[in-house]
């Protein structure tokens, strides 16, 4: 019974890859849209299908209409392994766009650039570019290193701090991106004095805080994507009555902390890294960010209430492509990496990307802005005070 | 027989490489592969002695890890690793099963899923063995294991190898000891069967061929972080051998393979993932608790001159019975 | 230090109180659901939703996570057990209990989204009340009800002696008249209203938080076990241990390893006492 009933399994499965015709240009989009951490990916989906709008309305690349596939990973590092292998091997993309977690992307990123496809990246941490051992891998989105630099600088530089308490959370991210920013720190000649993981579903963390203000801690540095934690730190330092800032994670500065906030007012004196590109200068954003804004609002339903530069971040990534094809000419993954590495200040949306032959990393410290958290505002923020 | 049917089965499914399957295909045949030794170990747990386990991921991570860091941090041979990784599996299967297989069943249950979730924290937490939240990069086999091709045959091969041992031991003694144990321990201990030293030899052996599959599958997966093995994957495994069946081999077999390509093949359906998995485990219970396999031998044998009803014609040899009536008293 | 014992003691009567409503499930079926986390978590999403999103006030809302629990409660009743039970498999409902818990997570999760959401405040306070703080006060406030509660339900009221009686000796009951059916649903119904009040009671310390189920149903799980099946007290005993335990272990070696130490620690106690601090050894007749 094994024997045809296999056989026949087998032959379904091979029957239903055919090969399709050849005169679209295919890219993958590795995108978590369920699942944890999806409100990113969501967003960043909406950047990438807009671009992939404006680039048929004006003919194509190269004149070849674009073609999406989008893959719904669901944060499962295995599925985004197969999914990943699916787009290349029976549907034939040359060009991948993601995966949006840096868990699923560790796995992916040295399989795609085996198998000669064009990989933009969009996970922060570093270990996810290397041009010696993915040469077709760039990266748009800033690295996990730049999140925290500008942190760091900001609160010792700017604010003048110099006892660090650091708060990661049990999360692969976390703990990492806390250990990078105790290394970080050390580079700078501070040592933290206080650092602590926390599991980002514990409720009550007056423990933790009270420990890190024993230690004589004036700034409060948390690095983890978990908004609960997030919300739970700024309530119980609010609640400790306890003035002192919170510098860290974007995540401290996104929306959904303002619904979970004890008091509206424990989210001043909070500031996160965030970009020059979502930031209001003199009331103002940037002129391409403002463009992008006002074209895409309607298709967002008329209001922005996330955070924008993960649409700017998603839109940048596939224009990208269509710049590095342009500029080489061809379709050809290696020709435009050619291209792509000998880009200077690439006028994209979310940042002016700059690549070279011995760094795949695009976004420039220049692009960085340390933002106000309370300052939210059709998803972009008012400047820290410098 | 039936050996012979599983050989020519394993034959042709070695030769799919040859019939034009791209690089993708072989992936997920050899992921269906490693699941599958997986789960065959598992099986006799689940299906034939009864155990409720549905944190049989902890042990697939811990031969994972076991084999990432030997053969990816250590660069030691991959074959050692996958012994490695395939005894480390065993020794937890039997630290975990120990005090754990003297507890009810719910009990039991509840532990293997408090391991799972324990061996997730360690994971994180021991960043130096497992490299924390960033995880470890898993090379692959030597040549000519190296390619797709050849990885698929490897996993087919260990695949093969263990169905034919658990095959072996489900139909010898052991297997319908097993069952007894499963259906009626009260009973079977009174027939002298020593219930818990039965559990605890089957849950190491599954122990085991965890740990390879794990080894397996970091290798298939080629990076491995924490959150790879989240709980979700033992229940997959789970709801795989009580779709398929409890107390047969193809049907877990069965259900392995559609499991796994179901989510490939039908796209909303990776979307809906869990929740279609919780759905598929509770209609099997209430409508079909002996599972799809048995339901398809049923109707199988049905179609097969063996079952139908009119080829079991007993016909008396009337010769033998008038000798043997004829015979003198002794 | 104090922070630490309120914290821990808090969590732990969240633990305890779904021990009490594993307690009255097993009661009357001998089942073990899985599907008694789901149901607090199902009393924290569904307060902080009726709160949130419809506007209600809180005294219109505790009620209403109440029903929710309650409904939800039946619903496990209904489908996944009084079916499989009659089916007289000893571990079917484990799978069906735990197929309902997969597929209720799985919905939340969908609906509701993966983020926490808010919980509402439920009293007037001040947020600056430290350990006096209602987030804690609450849950344990609610466990001392439940016991109360229980044990005046159990002892003095028909329906709590027709609870012993089945699930003393199911088949006598019913040879005394008792519908042993009805009796079991409602032994559901009241388990899912306690798992609900005590999800609404908790919220405020969880947040409204999808994946709250399945821990919950471990560590009410583990309370009980420790604390002996069947017991209040073991519930309660077990329950704030296990708080407890988590909360210096996460006090004295950070939150690392917390899962392991506190679970651990407990399943040691399992083996060396299987029927738990306060259990009665059960003997079966063979």
């Amino acid at each position: 019974m094994r024997s045809p009933l296999g056989l026949a399994a087998a032959l379904s499965f091979v029957l239903a890859t055919a090969a399709e015709a050849d005169d679209v240009v295919r890219i993958g989009w590795l995108s978590s849209l369920t699942g944890p951490l999806s409100s990113a990916a969501i967003a960043e989906n909406q950047g990438v299908r807009y671009a992939v709008d404006e680039i048929n309305k004006s003919g194509g690349i190269l004149g070849h209409p674009v073609e999406l596939l989008t893959r719904d990973t669901a944060g499962d590092p295995v599925k985004a392994v197969n999914m990943a292998q699916q787009l290349v091997f029976s549907d034939n993309v040359k060009f991948v766009i993601g995966p949006v977690n840096s868990g699923e992307s560790l796995a992916t990123v040295p399989a795609l650039s085996k198998a000669g496809v064009l990989n933009i990246v969009i996970g922060s941490l570093e270990q996810l570019t290397d041009p010696a051992k993915y040469p077709l891998a760039f990266r748009t989105i800033n690295t996990n290193t730049q999140w925290i630099s500008t942190a760091n600088r900001y609160a010792i530089d700017t604010l003048k701090r110099s006892k660090v308490a650091i708060i990661g959370d049990t999360s692969g991210y976390g703990a990492s991106s806390a250990k990078t920013a105790e290394a970080l720190l050390k580079q700078m000649g501070v040592t933290p004095v206080y650092s602590v993981l926390i599991d980002a579903n514990k409720t009550d963390l007056s423990d933790e805080l009270n420990k890190a203000k024993a230690a004589g801690a004036d700034v409060v540095m948390p690095w983890t994507a978990a908004t609960g934690l997030c919300a739970r730190i700024l309530n119980t330092r609010g609640d400790m009555g306890w003035n002192v800032p919170i510098v860290g994670h974007p995540a401290v500065m996104a929306l959904p902390i303002k619904a979970l906030l004890n008091k509206s007012e424990y989210w001043k004196n909070v500031y996160a890294s965030g970009y020059v590109s979502t930031t209001f200068q003199d009331g103002k954003l940037p002129e391409r960010t403002q463009a992008l804004v006002d074209v895409i609002k309607p298709a967002l339903g008329g209001k922005i209430d996330f955070t924008f530069w993960w649409v700017a971040l998603g839109y940048d990534s596939m224009k990208v492509i269509a710049y590095g094809a342009e500029q080489a000419k061809s379709l050809d993954p290696d020709k435009i990496k050619t291209v792509l590495e000998h880009t200077s200040n690439y006028p994209g949306v979310y940042g002016a990307y700059s690549w070279t032959p011995e760094q795949h990393n695009g976004f420039p410290d220049s692009g960085m802005r340390m933002n106000a958290a309370d300052t939210f505002q059709d998803g972009s923020y008012q400047p820290a005070p410098y | 027989m039936r050996f012979l049917g599983g050989l020519g089965a394993t034959l042709a499914l070695a030769a799919l490489p040859l019939a034009g399957v791209n690089t993708y295909q072989l992936h997920v045949a050899s992921l269906i592969a490693v699941y599958w030794i997986l789960i065959a170990g598992l099986n006799l747990v689940v299906g034939y002695s009864g155990q409720i386990s549905i944190g049989h991921v902890g042990l697939l991570a811990i031969g994972a890890y076991v084999f990432a860091a030997l053969a990816g941090t250590h660069d030691v041979n991959s074959w050692l690793a996958l012994i490695a990784s395939g005894l480390a599996g065993g020794l937890c299967g039997l630290l975990l099963g120990l005090p754990s297989l003297r507890l009810p069943g719910f009990y039991f249950a509840m532990a293997t899923l408090a391991f799972s979730l324990i061996v997730g924290e360690l994971a994180l937490g021991l960043g130096d063995l497992t490299g924390g939240g960033v995880g470890l990069a898993v090379p692959g086999f030597p040549p000519p294991f190296a390619s797709p091709a050849g990885f698929y045959e490897l996993s087919l091969a260990l695949a093969a190898l263990t169905t034919w041992l658990t095959w072996n031991v489900a139909r010898q003694l052991w297997g319908r000891a097993l069952l007894a144990v499963r259906d009626s321990p009260v009973a079977a201990a009174g027939a002298a069967i020593s219930v818990y030293r039965m559990k605890l030899t089957v849950f190491v052996f599954s122990g085991v061929t965890a740990g390879v599959a794990g080894g397996l599958f970091a290798s298939l997966q080629s990076y491995i972080t924490p959150d790879t093995f989240a709980f979700d994957i033992g229940m997959f495994f789970f709801v795989c051998i009580i779709i398929g069946g409890r107390g047969g081999v193809v049907g877990p077999l069965l259900g392995t393979v559609v499991l796994t390509l179901l989510p490939e093949v039908v796209a909303p359906l990776a979307r809906l993932g869990n929740f279609f998995y919780g759905l598929l485990l509770l209609a099997v219970v209430l409508l079909m608790p002996e599972g799809i396999g048995p339901l398809l031998a049923a109707i199988a044998a049905r179609l097969t001159r063996r079952g139908r009803p009119e080829s079991r014609v007993v016909s008396p040899d009337l010769d033998r019975l008038r000798a043997a009536l004829a015979d003198e008293p002794r | 230090m104090w922070p630490v014992i309120v914290s821990g003691l808090a969590v732990g009567a969240s633990y305890a109180t779904t021990a009490l409503a594993y307690n009255l499930m097993f009661s009357t079926s001998k089942v073990l659901s899985v599907t008694t986390g789901q149901i607090v978590m199902l009393g924290a999403v569904a307060g902080a939703w009726l709160m949130n999103s419809l506007g209600w006030p809180a005294l219109l809302a505790l009620p209403g996570a109440i029903l929710v629990g309650a409904a939800f409660g039946a619903l496990t009743e209904w489908v996944a057990v009084r079916r499989v039970l009659k089916r007289s498999d000893e571990h079917l409902w484990i799978l069906s209990t735990l197929a309902l818990a997969t597929m209720t997570q799985q919905a939340v999760a969908l609906v509701w989204g993966t983020e926490p959401r808010p919980f509402p405040r439920l009293l007037p306070q001040s947020f600056e009340a430290g350990i006096a703080d209602q987030k804690f006060w609450l849950p344990i406030g609610v466990m001392i009800a439940a016991v109360a509660a229980l044990e005046g339900f159990y002892r003095r009221t028909m329906w709590g002696k027709l609870f012993q009686a089945t699930s003393e000796d199911p088949f006598a009951a019913e040879a005394r008249g008792v519908d042993t059916g009805r009796v079991r649903m409602l032994s559901y119904v009241l388990a899912g209203a306690l798992g609900g009040l005590s999800g609404f009671a908790a919220g405020e310390l969880t947040f409204a938080y999808f994946a709250l189920g399945l821990s919950m149903t471990l560590n009410g799980f583990i309370a009980i076990a420790v604390g002996g099946l069947g017991s209040s007290v073991g519930a309660v005993a077990g329950g704030l241990a296990l708080g407890l335990l988590g909360a210096f272990a996460t006090y004295l070696f950070g939150g690392a390893f917390q899962q392991t130490i506190a679970v651990g620690a407990l399943m040691v106690v399992l083996l060396i006492r299987p029927e738990g601090l306060f259990g009665a050894r059960g003997m079966r007749a063979v």
